[in-house]
């Protein structure tokens, strides 16, 4: 029995399982902790993000960030530049991949060093370079700074195209390498011209290819850091904006962007995961057809009537709904609670303090404890408590202004406009 | 329309290597029509040539009595029927069938009239609103047939399009082609490498070998007459012996082997290097023409040590070691109920009429 | 002659309209967006640093003054090299050979599993997990390790919860937060290439192995890892590349007195003003990385064309 067992640890590499399954466990651990943690914030109603002390479960920072300008007006540069560059680097991949598969064998490798090497090049080199490039036209063609040589949006799409491009014609590449030469002759063998062939064979073949590049390329667009920063110029993105905000100051509605883009981006991925099960579904039965197993169905279900669909769509709403309920319920009770508890520690301390100075009675410290005496405010001093090392960085004022900046009281219809139907079109759309 | 296809002098040349070599060739309209040869012969290369995909890099060629030049492949009379059918995978079956008149801008309506019609003739009526992949093999095979036939071709040309198909089906198809081209009454140019196919469908069959044309005649010619060593060796099985030529008269030439001297008939290879005294030449003795010949009654009389039977239902097969020769010599007779009195290791007499065996000159033969 | 011969057949075979769209999209590419900006970043930086409006004029001559400030430092400084770019500059190209090593021993594993050991729906999960944290900003998967290392992260809180330290650790300090960072941010471009390579393995090799008597980490070293190789190089490729190229992470997780290369870039574009500079040490950050990059290929004897797949 036990010598069976060993058997089979030996010969079927149960240990190695074990070990494989574990340090699997481990690194899914370092791939979303960091990312779940992050998440918790942003329904902790303490302005600065974090887990612990958990003050009150809130939803106010997803109002404070839809309140947030800045972030709102690079939110919508970045989605201009977003389509921007897929209008750019969707054609350009396409040709690049194209091209490769018709260019002569002995250019061949050259040229695909070529293409590709924008992937291998440091962001910043690229930014850099259109930067440079640019202006340096600008100056040739003795344009003035209002022209498109200096924008920001320009150089920023252009820059960005030039890798994205070659990320698009990498999704086309694997695309094309399934594709039958064939067809293409068959079409102008059957009298089509060479556009017609283009537009009704082979498009209609890289329509998925298209929409995967597309979505690549906006969401490389918007996630993009080290090119923008430096030829956005005077402009802002959704991510310089971040940056920015990251290193001068943070606050939970930030954490409450993560949660957004994660939730879309998990939606994304249920919805991508049911349309690939129909697919498949589907590629088994006309299998099945062919073989004349069973007779062919007229026509499938359309997509928001599949039952994997509704249960996906109903999990989102009722655990919107849920969050929505639990955050703005209650909330200025337990905050008034918390504040009041952390008065009245800050009392506490400040009592003790005054009964050590008593005992002390040392005349050194007594300036200081005059500054700080019974009617210092409780709120800055808790806060100070967290002053140390890393938010130092972050002025205190500023922290104050945003907290400001967000109404405390999160009202209902204020709240659902992070979810209008409007909003989530856009950002699902990057999701897909 | 039905068109004349003609090839004057076409050669095709990729870089060094040479597809096709000279080749000459009128196919009359209306014509089911052969290429047949070994894969890497040209026969591919040379139908290209036809439907426009390359131009030759000498030569010209006609369709319907017009040089095709600088014509490309959409805008000839020829519809191409590919290796593996190049349906398109994502339109449906009537969509597929009508493609040739949608690039027309024909109108919808129309269209379907006509796929039912085109659905009618291929015999799938009601199933054009399937997907590609819900069909089968061999409906496949018959929508790309209709898809071209839409295109209402002068010409059309079918590269091994049963290859794919398995073997009961194969030989379904073969009759049912033939069947549609005599319907259709338009040129075919079918590109095989089992002769089977050429023997049974064609008018007119070329044989090719490198690039080179080695023979063009009816199927039966083909087989009994065939014009060089390789056409021989390569269509049906055929004995040879080798020999050198020791004379020539108007009917035979006389070879002698190592087996004695051998009378056959003199291959007729078009004029070019026809037999003298003193060549290397072989003579080639269908299976089905050697004979038992005790009495030595025939012209040609060999003698052999039968090296094994086999037995194969309606025939029997025997083989013969023979002096001087690894090769084994195969007779196959009728199997007509009277039982084989032969035994393995026997030495026997056998013999073939000098008009059942062709004489050609020494050169490359088929691979085994 | 050649070249007509060949442009003629590519009009023929594609038709005009079609020809010139992609002679046109991937020239514009190819020309105005990777080599020309490249030729003119290289040009820029062997120029004296001047305001634009003199820029193109007689003045703005060529000179190596930016390269040579960067191995000297400036003519008035007391010591004779620079030493504090140069620090940097040899500090992010370990760190970021360092931060690769470390994403091989942590992604191999990883693809491995995915590729042989896991399979149907659950490998399908594992898979779409791994890419959902990607689909994540740069930058806020950076603040997500601000919040973990913070003075009062969760790290910092739970060590004292647990006893283990009194005070908290200044991690950013320590650069521990950056490491962590730039290890995670570039998962994926290690893990997917290196996937893909294991998975067309043939799983009776590694069965066969096996049969023979191999141990497992034999399989892997004999079997497994040389057949992965092509896959392994260019996650490496890629990763390396990135990590030295990285600026985000180094701005929100950095400690506030160490420096990444291409913050020093930054600063001579943005704080400085200095173009010519930025340009120049932009030119040796990139000229260094694939010297390292060709490097490692021939070290692994891998060729370019079989990277970046």
């Amino acid at each position: 029995m036990i010598a069976a067992l060993r058997e089979a640890v030996v010969r079927g590499g149960l240990l190695t399982r074990i070990g494989l399954a574990l340090f699997a466990a481990c690194f899914f651990v370092y791939l979303f902790g960091p990312l779940v943690l992050m998440g918790i914030t942003a329904f902790n109603s303490s302005a600065f993000p974090r887990v612990s002390p958990w003050e009150c479960f809130s939803v106010e920072w997803f109002e404070v960030l839809r309140n947030d300008q800045t972030l709102v007006e690079g939110l919508r540069n970045s989605v201009f530049i977003g389509i921007g560059v897929v209008a750019l680097a969707v054609p350009i991949g396409l040709a690049g991949a194209l091209m490769l598969m018709q260019i002569n064998q002995r250019v061949r490798p050259w040229y695909y060093t070529v293409v590709i090497s924008p992937i291998l090049v440091p962001g910043v080199v690229l930014g850099i370079s259109t930067l440079v490039f640019w202006d340096r036209v600008g100056i040739m063609f003795n344009a003035s700074h209002e022209t498109f040589f200096y924008n920001g949006f320009f150089l920023t799409i252009v820059g960005q195209a030039t890798f994205i491009s070659a990320y698009s014609m990498l999704v086309f590449i694997s695309r094309l390498q399934r594709f039958d030469p064939a067809l293409e002759e068959a079409a102008l063998d059957l009298g089509a011209t060479h556009v017609q062939t283009f537009r009704k064979v082979l498009l209609p073949f890289l329509k998925p290819a298209i929409a995967s590049a597309a979505v690549l390329a906006f969401l490389a667009s918007f996630e993009n850091y080290n090119t923008t920063v430096f030829t956005i110029v005077s402009e802002s993105t959704l991510t310089t904006v971040l940056a920015s905000k990251v290193r001068y100051g943070i606050n939970p509605s930030i954490s409450a962007l993560a949660v957004i883009i994660v939730v879309v981006t998990l939606l994304g991925a249920a919805v991508f995961e049911v349309v690939k099960r129909r697919e498949q579904k589907a590629a088994r039965e006309s299998e099945k057809v062919a073989r004349g197993e069973v007779p062919a169905r007229a026509r499938r279900k359309p997509l928001l009537l599949d039952p994997a669909m509704f249960l996906i769509l109903a999990v989102f709403v009722a655990g919107l709904g849920t969050v929505y309920f639990a955050g703005t319920v209650g909330v200025e009770e337990c905050k008034a609670a918390v504040k009041e508890e952390k008065q009245r520690v800050a009392q506490e301390r400040v009592r003790k303090l005054q009964q050590q100075r008593m005992f002390q009675r040392a005349a050194p410290v007594a300036g200081e404890g005059e500054g700080e005496g019974g009617s210092a405010p409780a709120a800055p001093q808790a806060q100070r408590e967290d002053s140390s090392g890393f938010e130092s960085i972050f002025a205190p004022q500023n922290l104050k202004e945003q907290v400001e900046s967000g109404p405390p009281a999160a009202g209902t219809e204020s709240f659902q406009g992070i979810f209008a139907p409007e909003n989530l079109e856009s950002q699902s759309g990057a999701g897909q | 329309m039905s068109a004349e296809v003609t090839l004057e002098n076409v050669w095709i040349r990729f870089g060094d290597f040479v597809a096709a070599r000279a080749v000459d060739i009128n196919i009359r309209q209306g014509e089911f029509f052969s290429f047949l040869g070994p894969s890497g012969c040209g026969k591919t290369t040379l139908l290209r040539a036809v439907s426009g995909f390359l131009s030759p890099s000498e030569g010209r060629v006609l369709i319907g009595g017009k040089d095709m030049a600088g014509i490309g492949p959409n805008k000839r009379p020829t519809a191409l029927i590919f290796q593996n059918l190049a349906l398109f995978p994502l339109m449906t079956v009537w969509e597929n069938i009508t493609f040739a008149l949608e690039v027309r801008g024909v109108s919808a309506a129309r269209r379907r009239k006509r796929a039912d019609e085109l659905l009618e003739l291929i015999a799938l009526p009601g199933q054009g609103e399937k997907m590609v992949d819900e069909l089968s093999g061999g409906q496949r095979q018959r929508v790309a047939i209709a898809r071209a036939l839409a295109a209402e071709p002068g010409v059309l040309l079918l590269d091994e399009p049963l290859s794919a198909l398995d073997l009961k089906l194969r030989q379904h198809m073969r009759t049912e082609l033939r069947d549609i081209q005599q319907r259709v009454g338009i040129t075919f140019i079918y590109i095989t490498h089992d002769q089977g196919e050429a023997l049974t469908m064609s008018d007119n069959v070329a044989v090719m070998r490198e690039g080179v044309i080695e023979q063009v005649a009816d199927g039966n010619t083909i087989y009994d007459r065939p014009a060089t060593a390789f056409v021989a060796s390569f269509v049906g099985e055929n004995n040879l012996l080798r020999g050198t030529v020791s004379a020539v008269s108007r009917a035979a030439v006389t070879v002698d082997t190592g087996l004695g001297a051998i009378r056959a008939r003199a291959a007729d290879s078009g004029g070019k290097g026809s037999l003298a005294v003193g060549d290397d030449a072989y003579v080639f003795i269908r299976p089905e023409s050697l004979k038992f010949d005790e009495e030595k009654k025939m012209d040609n009389n060999i003698s052999a040590q039968i090296h094994q039977q086999e037995f194969e239902g309606s025939f029997w097969q025997v083989f013969f070691s023979i002096k001087g020769s690894e090769r084994k010599l195969k007779l196959s007779m009728v199997n007509d109920g009277s039982a084989m009195s032969h035994q393995p290791g026997q030495r026997v007499t056998l013999g073939f009429a000098p008009e059942l065996a062709v004489a050609t000159p020494a050169g490359p033969l088929a691979a085994e | 002659m050649a070249l007509v011969r060949h442009l003629q057949n590519f009009f023929r075979r594609n038709g005009a309209a079609l020809s010139v769209f992609l002679l046109g999209a991937v020239g514009f590419w190819i020309l105005f967006m990777i080599v020309l900006p490249q030729l003119f970043m290289v040009d820029f930086s062997f120029r004296v640093n001047l305001p634009p409006p003199k820029w193109g004029t007689p003045e703005h001559h060529y000179t190596l003054e930016h390269y040579r400030y960067m191995v000297y430092g400036s003519a008035g400084s007391e010591s004779s090299f620079n030493v504090i770019d140069l620090q940097v500059f040899f500090k992010t190209i370990v760190a970021a050979i360092f931060v690769t090593i470390f994403d091989v021993a942590l992604c191999y594993p990883i693809a491995y599993y995915l590729a042989q050991v896991a399979h149907g729906g659950w490998a399908r999960l594992m898979v779409l997990s791994l890419i959902v944290p990607f689909w994540v900003n740069e930058i806020l998967r950076a603040f997500a390790f601000r919040i973990i290392f913070g003075a009062s992260g969760v790290l910092n809180k739970g060590l004292m919860a647990l006893g283990i330290i009194d005070e908290p650790y200044d991690f950013i300090r320590e650069n521990f937060a950056l490491y962590a960072g730039l290890g995670y941010a570039f998962i994926l471009l290690m893990i997917f290439p290196i996937y893909n390579a294991i998975e067309s393995l043939d799983k009776n090799q590694i069965e066969a192995a096996r049969d023979l008597g191999s141990p497992w980490w034999r399989i892997h070293w004999r079997v497994v890892i040389p057949f992965a190789k092509p896959g392994i190089t260019s996650g490496c490729t890629m990763v390396f590349m990135l990590t030295a190229g990285a600026l985000a992470a180094p701005q929100i997780l950095g400690g506030p007195s160490s420096l990444w290369f291409t913050q020093i870039i930054y600063q001579a574009f943005n704080q400085a003003g200095n173009w010519s500079r930025g340009s120049a040490y932009a030119i040796i950050l990139l000229a260094s990385c694939i010297a390292l990059v060709l490097l490692l290929m021939r070290a692994f004897k891998v060729r370019l064309g079989e990277i970046a797949r």
